[in-house]
This record gives C-alpha cells, sequence and structure tokens, in this order.
C-alpha cells in the first residue's frame, strides 16, 4: 500500500497551506515541465491515438512510451519521506532521467559529466540539431490531445444508481483515490463513451476502455466521524471497474 | 513542511546543471530539437493560458444560455468561442465545468497527482500539487477555504471534485456585485486562476 495513493485525507498535515501562485519557483524548473510535455509527444503510444499522428515521419530517437501513467508511476514508486521532502518538479526531474537512463537513451556517467560542465558554465550553449518537424509533432500533440474515449458504451450503472467502490489489490498504480475504497455513493452522471488508460494497472483493473461515471459520496459516508461539520459531498470521476451495486437497502424495492 | 529535511545548500544548482545535461544530452542523441523546449514553453505563455479560462467565464456571466451550455455540455460550449487552437488538446481532452451558484462553491482537487485543464487554465501553480494542500482539501474544504481566506456563508454546501479519471474540471465562481454594464473584458479581469478552482472568489474592482 501506497502513502501517494492513500493522500486524499490523510491527517496530521495541519500546518498552513503552503499557498504559492507561481507555477515554476525556478527557472530550471520550466525546461523539465517542457522536456516532459515533448516525451508526451513524441510517444509511441500515440501510434494509436485518435488524431492521426504520423510517428514515422518525425525524426527523433525516441521509440518508448512516455505518457502520465509512467510519470505518476514514478511519484508513486518513491519512498514516501522523499515523496514529501522534494518539491513537484524535483520529482520529475529524477523520474524522467531514471526513466531514460533505464530505457537507454542515456548513460548517468554521461549525465553526471554533463552536468558537472554545466555547473562549471552555466551559460555553455546548448548543441545545434535541427528541431522543426520534431517540434511540429509535440505542438501538434498539445493541440489535439490524446482522448482516451474509445467507443461506445454499455454502462451498467444508471443516475441515481447506488453503488460501492471496490477494494482491489494495491498495485504500483492506480486511479482509484485510497480514501475511496470501499465506500458508498451515487451515480451523478455518465460520461458517453468508453474510456481506455494509457497501460494496464494489473489487478488494480485499469486499462482496457470502460465506462466511467461521476460518483456522488457524501462526506459521513466516506470520513465517519472525522467528517468535517456540515461537510458538503465530494465527487470523483470513478472507472467502472472500481464499482460494485450497492448491497440493497432496506425499504428498497 | 520542509523544516525536518536537510537539503544540500546547492539544491538548485544542482537541479539546474541537471536538467540542462539532460536537455543537452536529449539533443545530441536526436531525441529532441534545440529549440523543442522553448516552443513548448512559448505555446503555454502565448496561447494555452488561464486568460482563456478567464474569457470563458465572462462569456457565461453575460449570457445565461452559454452558462447552461457550458454547464452540460463544457467542450462543446468551450468550441464555440473564438480562443487559440488547442482547447481540446493535451489536458483538455474532456474538460468539465462547475458553477458556483448562490449556496453552492465548487472546490476542485487532485489526490492522486496533479490533473489540470491546461487550454483554459495553463499549468497549475504550486499550491494546488503541494501534498498538504491535497491531503486537507478532500477531508476538510470548509477549513482550508477558511484558511486561504475565502468567505463561506455556514449554509453554503461546499462540493469539491476530486480530479481521479478523465475529466479536467474547472470552476466558474460566481459573477461578484457591482459588476452590472461591465464589458466582458473588464469582467475577464476580475476572474482568477485561484478563482476557477475554487480557493477564491471573482471580486469586484475595489
Amino acid at each position: 500500500m501506497k502513502l501517494q495513493h492513500q493522500l486524499g485525507g490523510l491527517e496530521g498535515l495541519d500546518g498552513p497551506i503552503d499557498f504559492e501562485k507561481r507555477v515554476f519557483v525556478q527557472d530550471w524548473e520550466r525546461r523539465i515541465f517542457a522536456i516532459h510535455a515533448a516525451m508526451m509527444g513524441l510517444s509511441d503510444s500515440l501510434r494509436g491515438a485518435v488524431p492521426d499522428y504520423d510517428l514515422d515521419t518525425v525524426p527523433t530517437a525516441f521509440a518508448s512510451t512516455w505518457t502520465w501513467a509512467d510519470l505518476r508511476k514514478g511519484a508513486e514508486s518513491m519512498n514516501p519521506l522523499a515523496y514529501f521532502q522534494y518539491r513537484y518538479y524535483e520529482k520529475w526531474l529524477g523520474g524522467i532521467t531514471g526513466y531514460l537512463v533505464e530505457q537507454g537513451y542515456l548513460s548517468q556517467d554521461e549525465l553526471d559529466a554533463a552536468a558537472e560542465r554545466y555547473r562549471k558554465e552555466p551559460d555553455a550553449p546548448l548543441p545545434e540539431r535541427d528541431s522543426k518537424p520534431i517540434d511540429d509533432q509535440v505542438i501538434r500533440y498539445l493541440r489535439e490531445g490524446d482522448s482516451p474515449r474509445r467507443g461506445p458504451a454499455r454502462p451498467a450503472f444508471a443516475v441515481g444508481d447506488r453503488v460501492i467502490v471496490g477494494d482491489p489489490p494495491h498495485s504500483e498504480h492506480t486511479r482509484l483515490p485510497g480514501y475511496l475504497r470501499r465506500r458508498p455513493g451515487t451515480v451523478a452522471r455518465v460520461f458517453e463513451g468508453n474510456y481506455a488508460y494509457f497501460c494496464s494497472t494489473g489487478p488494480d483493473g485499469l486499462g482496457e476502455p470502460v465506462p466511467v461515471y461521476i460518483v456522488r459520496f457524501e462526506a459521513d459516508d466516506v470520513w465517519g466521524p472525522r467528517a468535517e461539520p456540515n461537510g458538503g459531498p465530494l465527487f470523483a470521476d470513478i472507472y467502472e471497474v472500481y464499482l460494485s451495486p450497492a448491497p440493497s437497502e432496506k425499504g428498497s424495492s | 513542511m520542509t523544516a525536518q529535511f536537510d537539503y544540500p545548500e546547492d539544491r538548485e544548482e544542482r537541479s539546474a546543471a541537471q536538467v540542462r545535461a539532460l536537455e543537452a544530452l536529449l539533443i545530441e542523441k536526436g531525441v529532441i530539437g534545440s529549440g523543442t523546449v522553448d516552443k513548448v514553453l512559448g505555446y503555454f505563455e502565448s496561447e494555452m493560458s488561464p486568460l482563456n479560462g478567464r474569457k470563458i467565464v465572462a462569456r457565461a456571466w453575460t449570457d445565461p444560455d452559454f452558462a447552461r451550455r457550458l454547464a452540460e455540455d463544457t467542450p462543446a460550449a468551450v468550441a464555440e468561442l473564438d480562443l487559440p487552437e488547442g482547447m481540446a488538446g493535451a489536458e483538455g481532452e474532456h474538460l468539465a465545468a462547475v458553477l458556483n451558484e448562490p449556496g453552492v462553491h465548487n472546490l476542485v482537487i487532485c489526490t492522486l497527482c496533479s490533473c489540470f485543464p491546461w487550454p483554459v487554465l495553463g499549468l497549475p501553480p504550486y499550491w494546488y500539487k503541494d501534498p498538504v494542500f491535497r491531503a486537507r482539501a478532500a477531508r476538510e474544504p470548509r477549513a482550508v477555504l477558511t484558511e486561504l481566506g475565502v468567505p463561506l456563508d455556514p449554509d453554503t454546501e461546499v462540493r469539491v471534485w476530486d480530479a481521479s479519471g478523465h475529466a479536467r474540471w474547472f470552476v466558474v465562481p460566481q459573477r461578484p456585485a457591482g459588476t452590472e454594464g461591465m464589458s466582458e473584458e473588464r469582467l475577464a479581469d476580475l476572474v482568477t486562476t485561484e478563482s476557477m478552482i475554487g480557493v477564491a472568489l471573482a471580486e469586484a474592482p475595489a
């Protein structure tokens, strides 16, 4: 079980919220963000995307899949103390670098040597390489996206149905917020169509296209006596694989 | 939160050099081009910014029929407006607006990561990604909103939206009193990123 999957509702973090409104607090953070966005726009997984991306014409050496799921897996695999210790883009830098080394695009030695060079000469120029066809694909990806919607749905639940969230085996990666496990709720909306996930999450259950619902949870049902007085409802979009019909309630037909 | 950890004194210099090294090697190896990073950053700076969300909100304030369509089918309503190409692009594929109204205040969070409607709000501010905010806002949104200075009537229902699936939510705040007759352009200036996530209200000029 990972702390990162259980963050919602975790108690004891009572200090004031750091209401930092900037998007980036260090200039270098901009560049790791953009590297991530570019890798998503060049990801081999886009061959299966709804927009007809022609990756064969894009002269990139990148031939791997890099999606949100890969970035999230990196953050979720961290030591939970380190997860709290490092700033958002520090975690990105670690995760992306680790992935690229593991995939063999660069070696740790090369990186260390290059970092040493740039430590001494922060303003040393970057190598020159024609950018346009790569940039065009990346920008096209940003404009057209990668919708997970696939085919028509045959939803098992309808608006108003009472459902209960499952308790699937804990796995490397999930899209089920931990605090919702085993909680009852009411279907508030059925999204049109089915929705795939970037990868299989194994016994957790995601991957294949499935219906998705907005489920409404009452604060008391989620938090019990730890709910806020006058706590309002919480809504989450939940993949059908995480839901079962709620056991019938007394008095209902 | 950070006081309990030790950090190297050269924390930022080290990260800056590592990112520079990474970018240089990715260019050298032919993964990206020399201008790719700047091109991506330019795209967000010039086209995918909270300005788009502000225009959507201002239109919803001045056109109740548009507000209704925005609540029912957000992508279709957003596509009606003259905004940069890409509103249904990365992280905008399935936009979903939730509208504040008298007695209802909405708050968008992402407890598993940092899901955010890029095309309409740009990239997420730091507080949204902060583990303390994410942990607390799920269970005690009223306390969090009070701490962040949002005046809440005790009878107002706070609705929390945890982005765990494909939808990318944003909030349409209520139009502030005293703004009758203002143009859409001026109204858009009253809308902040924070108000479109639900940790602030849109406020009339003092």
